[in-house]
């Protein structure tokens, strides 16, 4: 793990986590540094434990070995809403809103579950606006166009004022017209909020564009990490997971 | 995009009601019950809105948990804890007070709720219902064994008359406004609660993982939802205990867990007032053709395939479409109810 990524008060830290399915090794041994409103990008291949990685530091999951601290505080294990409660919270990769529900009601849940009030509704109005979910704003969430979906579930995560964002693949499935979004979300939520973002995706621009960090997973193992220029270009990464360029066409189809 | 802030405007939020539309209506319908004896001294008609009055009120109990969509057969269980309460404190203790009896009814089934529900709703979907529904049969048995207590085989009998204000409430007539004021208290209790938590409830029904992910610590609502549907289920075990005279096992049966579920789910489980209708026509209907005893709970089970398989919203689910149908149909139809349809929509889950 580079030095530059440092450990400080309120970082979140992922200390030589390991997981294991009972045979099977997800990831072994990974270990790296988010720093409090920092960026880090996570790439892998499909498959390289990514997506698990998330389930766990968010406490979905327990963890075979290791230990996830947020600041001086161990989070690992714990259930997923205490965790939530401290200020780490995750997006998910596919659409995740609450169907049946109003665009307002499903922000008004996410300020309800995180015991906030609606002035954090006035600030988030911004991008609401610019992703287009004013005009929506009383209809079902499960009748909007995927991408609007996909912003939403994104934008409530952002309404619960979290310290640390894990988002799963923000980008999959949007159209590249609508990956500017992620842009303008990510840098709002740090300018805005002070958020701390790890970043899972697989889209490879919006890394190079976002991230002045990034690991690289593969088979589980964390085999590179550094300024996303510089790591991206690395003989052994390139070999991991570059080579496929495909897979990100194929992960949008499937979402 | 900050220099933005300043011009973009969220609409208004709406001013939250203390109740909707259909908690009105339904409260309004079963407040109606208190002038049926007024109304008439007929006393098929007294009975026949009696069984009705019992039956919503222990469909509630299934109600709240479909809010969750878990899928409870302990219905009969709290039931009977809360009809042996009532009737162990009138024959042990002299105690005839109608809100005395009322408040043990709610609040002893809830408490034992507590406990089991922290066992029980770590189990999700199916799991959960059969372990519902081994309950009311570990509580029938229990019913029968614990003789000292409950009377076994034999029941309980010979309670004295409820009284409300020191007035006898003896006859008839004064047994359904017994039963009404239950129903009412049941019905007001369900809609206060499912209102207050509906974000909660919705949440945990629509996408429990997200809701946590969101910082909702889900068990605890569930488990509160548990505790409050056992304890409006005892007031049904009360109504039921004090209109038959007696506390007995078989009023209880883990059968009739199935009916209860019927009645919410036929009548509609997207809002409360499905489960008054599905009593209500259910009841009816059961009377009419006289389908008592071993039939209905398989006509029962064959109806409810039918209504999950046709119309998914129930009773109340069909009449809201059919109502926003003619609403669109008609040339006056002003557009701005149109994108909203919030509320139709909440009867007809999809």
């Amino acid at each position: 793990m580079s030095a530059s990524l440092t450990a400080s008060a309120g970082a979140l830290r992922a200390d030589s986590i390991s997981k294991a399915f009972g045979g099977l090794k997800v990831f072994y041994d990974v270990s790296f540094t988010l720093p409090p409103a920092g960026l880090l990008g996570v790439i892998g291949p499909n498959g390289a434990g990514k997506t698990t990685m998330i389930n766990i530091m968010s406490g979905r999951l327990p963890l075979s070995s290791g230990q996830v601290l947020l600041g001086d505080t161990r989070i690992d294990g714990r259930p997923v809403y205490a965790n939530a409660d401290q200020g780490l919270v995750r997006s998910f990769q596919q659409t995740a809103t609450f169907a049946g529900s109003s665009v307002e009601d499903n922000l008004i849940a996410a300020l309800r579950f995180a015991k906030r009030d609606r002035s954090v509704l006035e600030r988030l109005a911004p991008l609401l606006d610019r992703f287009g979910l004013i005009e929506c704003w009383r209809r079902h969430a499960e009748v909007l166009p995927y991408g609007l979906q996909k912003m939403l579930g994104l934008t409530m995560a952002l309404a619960t004022q979290p310290k640390m964002l894990l988002l799963d693949e923000p980008a999959a499935g949007l159209e590249k017209s609508e990956r500017a979004n992620i842009d303008a979300y990510v840098g709002f939520a740090q300018r805005e909020f002070g958020c701390g973002i790890l970043l899972v995706e697989h889209d490879m621009d919006l890394i190079r564009r976002l991230c002045p960090q990034v690991i690289v997973l593969d088979g589980g193992r964390l085999i590179a990490a550094g300024p996303p220029g510089e790591v991206l270009n690395r003989k052994d990464v390139i070999d991991a997971y570059l080579g496929g360029t495909d897979e990100e066409d194929a992960d949008a189809q499937h979402s | 995009m900050s220099n933005q802030a300043s011009i973009t405007r969220l609409p208004q939020a709406r001013r939250p009601a203390l109740l909707g539309g259909y908690e009105w209506a339904t409260l309004c319908l079963v407040g109606f019950a208190f002038a049926v004896p007024v109304l008439t001294r007929n006393p098929q008609i007294l009975s026949q809105t009696n069984l009705i009055l019992i039956a919503a009120t222990a469909a509630l109990g299934v109600y709240i948990m479909l809010r969750m969509d878990l899928m409870s057969f302990a219905v009969p269980a709290f039931m009977a804890i809360g009809g042996y309460t009532v009737a162990v404190l009138s024959l042990k203790l002299g105690v005839t007070d109608a809100i005395l009896l009322g408040v043990a009814a709610f609040v002893m089934p809830a408490l034992c709720a507590v406990p089991l529900g922290w066992l029980i709703l770590r189990l999700k979907g199916v799991y959960f219902v059969l372990v519902t529904f081994v309950l009311t049969e570990i509580v029938q048995l229990l019913l029968f064994e614990a003789a000292p207590l409950t009377g076994g085989s034999n029941g309980l009998v010979g309670m004295p008359a409820v009284t409300l204000f020191g007035i006898e409430l003896m006859d008839n007539s004064q047994v359904l406004l017994t039963t009404a004021g239950l129903a009412f208290a049941g019905f007001t209790i369900t809609a206060l609660f499912t209102r207050h938590f509906r974000y909660e409830f919705t949440a945990i029904e629509k996408n429990d993982v997200l809701a946590e992910s969101l910082g909702l610590a889900c068990w605890r609502y569930k488990a509160l939802a548990f505790s409050v549907a056992a304890g409006v289920s005892g007031l049904a075990g009360f109504a039921l205990v004090n209109m038959l005279l007696t506390a007995h096992p078989t009023s209880f049966a883990p059968m009739s867990s199935v009916s209860y579920i019927t009645y919410t789910i036929v009548g509609g489980k997207g809002a409360i007032l499905g489960t008054l209708a599905g009593a209500a026509l259910l009841v009816t209907a059961t009377d009419l053709f006289a389908l008592k005893g071993e039939l209905s709970p398989g006509l029962f089970g064959l109806l409810i395939i039918v209504v999950t398989l046709v119309a998914r919203g129930g009773v109340i689910g069909l009449a809201a479409k059919a109502a926003g149908r003619m609403r669109r149909a008609s040339p006056a139809a002003p557009a701005r109810v149109a994108p909203i349809a919030a509320v139709q929509a909440r009867g007809v889950k999809s």
